[in-house]
């Protein structure tokens, strides 16, 4: 209407419909070329979702057909059921709880701690020098292979499963924090310097905020190491409880249902914790470009 | 010697050596300046010739190896308030936050400074964006935001290395204009660093001309032109004179740090 209204002084009567009518053409390209990327959209959003549902079907068909071996990949309606009937029968709880009691646990004392030790070494030079390469030299070690050493010291009880998690977290964390630290910009140290931002306010205005989008980065990184970390402390023999313990068990017992159940359990809790995590980064980073 | 006596900044024999692997490199040799309070000083010079190391050396970011610096107004809670180029202003803080941050580290209250804050954005026409984060802002707007951080400190001097430098050229212009409006109305003590000549004539009472690496002062010129000034200044012929003369003063250097870098 305005860009109308805008032309409309000093130009003859015929001038302006010419005008008016090629904006108008204008118009009606611009629009059909919006509603064209619109439909785009929402193909990629319909093709997202049917694309994995088209392939549990296909599953689920060559399953019945035994153009796939059941056995093997048992039909996805089967695998369901299972988990109905553990869920009822309260297997399924039996086994959740404990590992999401050690993830939880071991990676959240594993994390804070991991903040907590990579804020500290980041801001002090001789903390560091001190540990940081020693860290360094520790870091590549899988840290799965000292879960016989808890075993030995503290038994086939909850503690060496959880301490795995723990350190598995730990050095992930304490790795990414120290990066962070040192990633943020000279320039918004010195800003931060030359406004009077010292001691306990430096760390608290300039550095931790600083610091947090590789902290979560790094938060995102520990999810999937604890919970690789924590199936495999249940493989072993030193635990009967547990979805590692439900897959590994299912295997030896031939029960493959079981086993897709305890896998898909597993990756659902997985999921939701990563999910969390980017709900979370959004809310506490609102000042972040791309997340 | 009366000068000096009132200055507000008053720089004696600054030299300042920096190692690069075994080698010493001078970035600054005997600079010594004094500073009138309520002047408007600009630094020009080839690059690498120590403005951002003197300038730092002045705002406490960096150590010098000899000499004296004093400020009266060092008690002022922020001595000297400081302006970088680019990426100086925290993207983790609100703009309003971000132009409190100073009076917040000196103890003001949190209406106080967040009323300051508010009175300095709307005098550098952000009030609309108190509370968007930096990346929602333009290069233009987001030095808006460092310039009123600066000012709002009410600290006596202000510090700014090449605060436009990263601007695209129309919006330089702009922004020289309403810094010279703020200032003209502030009479803060500023140095500026800037590697644009006819900005250091714009904008100032006196510019220092420095030498190539190590910088020491070349020449120090007064810029007549009286206040409040436009951009029309640009046009007369004692405009053309001051920048002929200050080109002239620094085209050698500027050519030996070319091909030296
Ligand atoms: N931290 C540093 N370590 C080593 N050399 C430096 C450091 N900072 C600056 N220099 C050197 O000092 C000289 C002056 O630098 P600077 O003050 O940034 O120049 P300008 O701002 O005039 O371009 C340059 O040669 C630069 O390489
Ligand atoms: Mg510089």
């Amino acid at each position: 209407m305005s860009t109308i209204e805008n032309r409309e002084a000093g130009q003859s009567p015929a001038g302006r419909d010419v005008e008016d009518e090629r904006a108008e053409r204008t118009l009606v390209a611009a629009r059909a070329h919006r509603s064209r990327e619109s439909r785009l959209r929402t193909r990629d959003l319909v093709l997202s979702i049917a694309a994995p549902i088209v392939l549990v079907l296909l599953w689920e068909v060559c399953a019945r057909l035994l153009i796939i071996d059941p056995r093997f990949f048992p039909p996805p309606t089967k695998i369901v059921m299972a988990l109905g009937e553990m869920a009822l029968d309260g297997e399924l709880w039996q086994h959740t709880g404990p590992t999401l009691l050690r993830l939880l646990v071991g990676g959240g004392l594993g994390a804070i701690s991991g903040i907590v030790v990579g804020l500290l070494m980041g801001s002090s030079r001789a903390l560091n020098a001190a540990f940081g390469p020693l860290f360094s030299a520790l870091y590549p070690l899988p840290k799965i292979a000292i879960f016989p050493i808890l075993l030995m010291i503290f038994g086939p009880t909850e503690l060496p499963k959880i301490i795995a998690v723990f350190i598995t977290t730990f050095f992930v964390m304490q790795i990414a924090t120290v990066s962070g630290v040192w990633a943020i910009d000279r320039q918004l140290l010195e800003a931060g310097t030359a406004y009077g931002a010292t001691g306990f306010a430096r760390f608290r205005f300039v550095v931790l905020p600083g610091a947090m989008p590789f902290v979560f980065s790094g938060l995102k990184t520990a999810t999937g190491t604890a919970v690789v970390v924590v199936t495999a402390v249940e493989f072993t023999g030193a635990s009967t409880t547990g979805l590692g313990y439900l897959i590994w068990n299912s295997w030896q017992l031939f029960i493959p249902e079981k086993l897709y159940v305890g896998l898909l359990v597993i990756g659902i809790i997985g999921a939701v914790l990563t999910t969390l995590l980017s709900r979370s980064e959004k809310l506490l980073l609102p000042w972040r470009r791309n997340t | 010697m009366h000068a000096a006596d009132q200055a507000t900044v008053v720089a004696e024999d600054v030299s300042k050596v920096f190692f690069s692997g075994g080698d010493p490199v001078w970035a600054l040799e005997n600079f010594s300046l004094s500073l009138e309070p309520g002047s408007f000083t600009c630094i020009v010079g080839p690059s690498g010739c120590g403005k951002s190391t003197f300038l730092r050396i002045l705002g406490g970011l960096e150590e010098r190896t000899v000499g004296e610096v004093t400020m009266t107004g060092a008690e002022h809670a922020v001595p000297a308030a400081f302006v970088f180029q680019e990426h100086g202003v925290f993207p983790w803080m609100t703009v309003l936050d971000n132009v409190a941050f100073g009076l917040r580290m000196t103890g003001t209250s949190r209406r106080g400074r967040e009323a300051t804050a508010r009175d300095w954005l709307a005098r550098v026409r952000l009030t609309d964006f108190a509370d968007a984060y930096p990346h929602q802002l333009s290069g233009g707007m987001r030095q808006r935001v460092a310039i009123a951080r600066a000012f709002a400190t009410g600290s006596p001097v202000l510090l700014m290395d090449e605060p436009l430098g990263a601007l695209d050229a129309q919006t330089r212009m702009l922004m020289q204009e309403e810094l010279i409006t703020l200032w003209e109305q502030e009479r803060k003590t500023v140095l500026m660093v800037t590697h644009d000549i006819d900005e250091s004539i714009i904008l100032s009472d006196r510019v220092i001309v420095m030498s190539g690496r190590p910088g020491t002062v070349r020449e120090d010129i007064t810029i007549p032109f009286e206040r409040p000034r436009s951009f029309d200044i640009e046009r007369s012929p004692e405009f053309g004179e001051l920048r002929s003369r200050i080109w002239n003063l620094l085209r050698d250097d500027v050519r030996t740090a070319e091909e030296t870098a």
